[in-house]
């Protein structure tokens, strides 16, 4: 008869035999969930592109692309399979999108896996810093010497949209390394009210803040501006950071890495002091969470007399199904109208778009059809058909086109912007960079801190995050 | 003649045991080996899935590692932990969090409690009562956030039109630092409430009847019966609930993210949703990680205090 101490207790052996085997199956786990380390411990750097594009494969391939859900990017998808198809009938283009809250996530964490279910990520030029130096992309400075007409672009938006170390702004440092090329040009584009405030466009700022606060007076109902002013993103800060241009202002000194003391001198808390006191309160009541649907909205039902958005977006403003101010393209037109941005102590705009870049973990057949794509896209026809399709090109001939500036009423704000355009800080820390920005001029917009004291703790915090390599952990917090 | 089988042991789970292995059965093929093949497979994914990654999480806390820029996990002691800790960013959003719970789990527990007694009292469509309070519930959170965000938009929402037609003014309920915190425990409490309330209904149902009636007898006042009565043998079960509800508050992210994006500012950031930006947006993984292990750890020591008092409760 068995004992019940026998029955009821594991011996000792026992035990340990358990425990031997939890201890097997936790390193078990861990070796395989680590892999080799090998990829922790070796310093990161960006893999270079072959200068010239090896033999394409014969069998079906899918192109994939990461980007965020808004109507380029479903242009792109079918702009892509209708023409690209044509020269490639086994290549399909698959445009992934995320909601662009998640867009910077949805991209970094698969590249944080070292892998990626996507070939082509399509970055907003500031992300291009951190994925350059955690070597996420592909160095594409010999693809393009061998197969891109860098003469045919503007030289800031080629490097813009593909340099790093970052590029002065207006220029292109020819010494600098390549990782991407452009997909999509964008900036900011005065929508105005030409019923409400004249088919004459403000031309500085303070005009442009007269007019709308005359035609918010004059117009119950109608706000006098409608802008960017979310956390998420980088609504607010592209806001506080246009108007700080404007006003003279610049975001940080690159090459002492020094913005305590820049963002916050006198140009800036007078760009601070003019958005938040002057131009919010032309804005409609609770809009303070609208970035760019919520500004289209707002114009495309009436409510406000002048609006500012991204030109990529606007699009659909021209839409009768999606708008009160006509029933027609023709009648829409008779009431809105699209203009550069006006001046006021400079004539600077955002530069917005984004370019393409190659994943490093993708597999070599679809990392050559994706050199093959990009090569094929900043083709001078295929620039301007891009633009027929509702794109925005980067090819000065391409933006000279007819095929360009008679797509859309905003295209020749968009040419005419092109010598205008100032990027924010392209470096690893951008993500963070930006979101200090955007919840302090979020928090001066909304009424949770003074505007002087949001700006100066943009300043000290953005600071502390460019000099906190040296610090031994807590880093961001 | 063959030995009778034991009917039970000190381990119902043994009784199989006592039937010797058939003739011919390996030895490595016992009935304990047989268990153990059969439980690995389980324990293998609770290792893969739950402890492996918590006890990762704890290793990379002590490192300034980073998931997205590669390179060596540095070992530096407790140097997150005490950024963390001194960080005046982390005490903003704890009391963020500490207003948010009390407030959401407060009032939580007020109308749970309430709407349980009004239903226990009821005789008649008390199950249709319960299932039509129960259906916020079943939501997603993030279903939830997305119409209470339309609901609740300043412009165009259905709640400051109500509002305007009885001639009160606008609110800006997401895009101000009072009402933006308000706003997200009231969108709380109308999904969570009915938590409270059903566990409450359990235990005003278990209230056995013969109570009441000696105190009916004695002429005892309504109140008087609530006080005595009632809610001395409801509170345990309560208390239980609040800890439930209270831990999950703790740990709030999605409703800030769908509904505030943690704004106005950082006003409605909460703990979960700053863990979120420190490992996402700098993909700081070592302090993510130190972040993580120590809302692990004051959740479970709050807890341990929490349920002494229960059982001390219990004991009285």
């Amino acid at each position: 008869m068995r004992s019940p101490k026998r029955i009821g207790r594991m011996s000792a052996p026992g035990r340990k035999v358990r425990l031997a085997t939890a201890a097997m199956l936790l390193v078990a786990t861990t070796v395989t969930a680590c892999g080799d380390g090998k990829d922790d411990g070796e310093k990161a750097s960006a893999p270079k592109a072959p200068a010239t594009i090896p033999e394409l494969t014969k069998d079906p391939l899918t192109l994939s692309f990461i980007w965020f859900d808004w109507p380029p990017a479903k242009a792109l998808e079918a702009f892509a399979n209708a023409e690209y198809k044509k020269e490639r009938p086994n290549a399909t283009i698959k445009v992934n999108t995320v909601p662009n809250a998640n867009w910077h996530d949805a991209m970094f964490t698969q590249f944080a896996a070292r892998k990626t279910d996507f070939d082509i990520a399509v970055l907003d030029s500031q992300h291009i810093g951190e994925a350059v130096t955690n070597g996420n992309i592909l160095d594409l400075t010999d693809f393009v010497k061998e197969n891109i007409d860098v003469a045919a672009y503007n030289p800031y938006l080629l490097a813009a949209y593909g340099q790093f170390p970052q590029a002065e702004t207006g220029k292109r440092d020819e010494n600098a390394s390549l990782y991407g090329l452009p997909l999509l040009g964008d900036t900011w584009t005065m929508i105005y009210r030409k019923d409400l405030i004249g088919d004459k466009p403000p031309q500085t700022w303070d005009q442009m803040i007269a007019a709308a606060e005359k035609c918010q007076a004059d117009n119950p109902g109608v706000s006098g501006l409608a802008f960017h002013q979310a956390n998420g993103s980088d609504a607010a800060a592209v806001t506080y950071n246009t108007v700080n241009g404007v006003y003279g202002g610049n975001l940080w000194d690159s090459k002492t890495r020094k913005i305590d003391g820049v963002i916050n001198d006198a140009a800036g808390q007078e760009a601070m002091d003019v958005l938040v006191n002057k131009m919010k309160p032309l804005t409609a009541k609770g809009s303070g969470n609208w970035f760019i649907d919520e500004v289209n909205a707002a114009v495309a039902q009436g409510k406000a007399c002048i609006a500012f958005n991204w030109i990529a977006a606007s699009g659909g403003l021209l839409d009768p199904k999606q708008s009160t101010l006509g029933t027609t393209r023709e009648q829409i037109l008779d009431k809105l109208g699209f203009a550069t941005l006006p001046s006021q102590k400079t004539n600077l705009v955002p530069l917005g778009g984004m370019g393409m870049h190659v994943s490093a973990y993708s597999a070599t057949a679809n990392q050559t059809e994706a050199l093959n794509f990009m090569k094929w896209f900043e083709r001078a026809d295929v620039q301007k058909k891009w633009a027929a399709a509702g794109g925005v090109p980067s090819r000065t001939d391409a933006l000279e086109s007819p095929e360009f500036l008679n797509a859309g009423p905003f295209n020749q704000v968009y040419t005419d912007s092109v010598p205008r355009m100032r990027d924010m800080w392209n470096v690893p820390e951008y993500a963070r960079l930006v979101d200090i920005e955007n919840t302090n001029v979020n928090a001066a917009l909304n009424g949770a801190k003074k505007p002087k004291d949001a700006l100066d703790d943009i300043a000290k915090e953005q600071q502390s995050v460019l000099d906190s390599s040296s610090r031994k952990g807590g880093g961001g917090l | 003649m063959s030995e009778p089988v034991p009917l039970t042991t000190d381990h119902p789970g043994q009784v199989a045991s006592a039937t010797p292995p058939a003739p011919g059965r390996s030895r490595r093929l016992s009935d304990r080996w047989l268990a153990v093949t059969f439980i690995s497979p389980a324990m293998l994914l609770l290792l893969a899935m739950s402890v492996f990654p918590l006890l990762w999480a704890l290793y990379l806390s002590f490192t300034d590692y980073s998931a997205t820029r590669g390179g060596p996990a540095n070992f530096i002691g407790f140097g997150n932990y005490t950024a963390i800790l001194t960080s005046a960013q982390v005490h903003t959003r704890a009391l963020t969090t500490l207003i948010y719970v009390v407030g959401a789990v407060g009032l939580q527990t007020v109308l749970g409690f309430g709407i349980a007694y009004l239903i226990s009292r009821r005789t008649h469509g008390r199950g249709v009562l319960t299932t039509l309070f129960l259906v916020p519930m079943m939501l997603s959170p993030v279903v939830v956030g997305l119409f209470w965000r339309f609901m609740l938009d300043a412009q165009f929402g259905v709640v400051n039109s109500m509002l305007g037609s009885i001639g009160l003014g606008q609110v800006e309920w997401l895009t101000r630092q009072r009402t933006a915190l308000l706003s997200l425990i009231v969108v709380d409490t109308w999904q969570w409430t009915p938590f409270i309330m059903l566990i409450a209904l359990a235990g005003l149902t278990a209230v056995p009847k013969y109570l009441y009636e000696a105190a009916s007898i004695d002429r005892a006042s309504e109140w008087f019966r609530f006080r005595t009565i009632t809610l001395p043998l409801v509170w345990p079960l309560l208390l239980i609930a609040v800890m439930f509800r209270a831990i999950e508050a703790f740990r709030l992210f999605d409703l800030v993210y769908i509904l505030t994006n943690g704004g106005p500012g950082v006003s409605t950031e909460t703990l979960s949703f700053h863990i979120y930006k420190v490992a996402f947006l700098g993909f700081n993984t070592g302090t993510a990680s130190a972040y993580g292990i120590l809302m692990v750890l004051v959740v479970i020591v709050l807890t341990q205090f929490y349920l002494r008092y229960l059982n001390k409760l219990k004991e009285g």
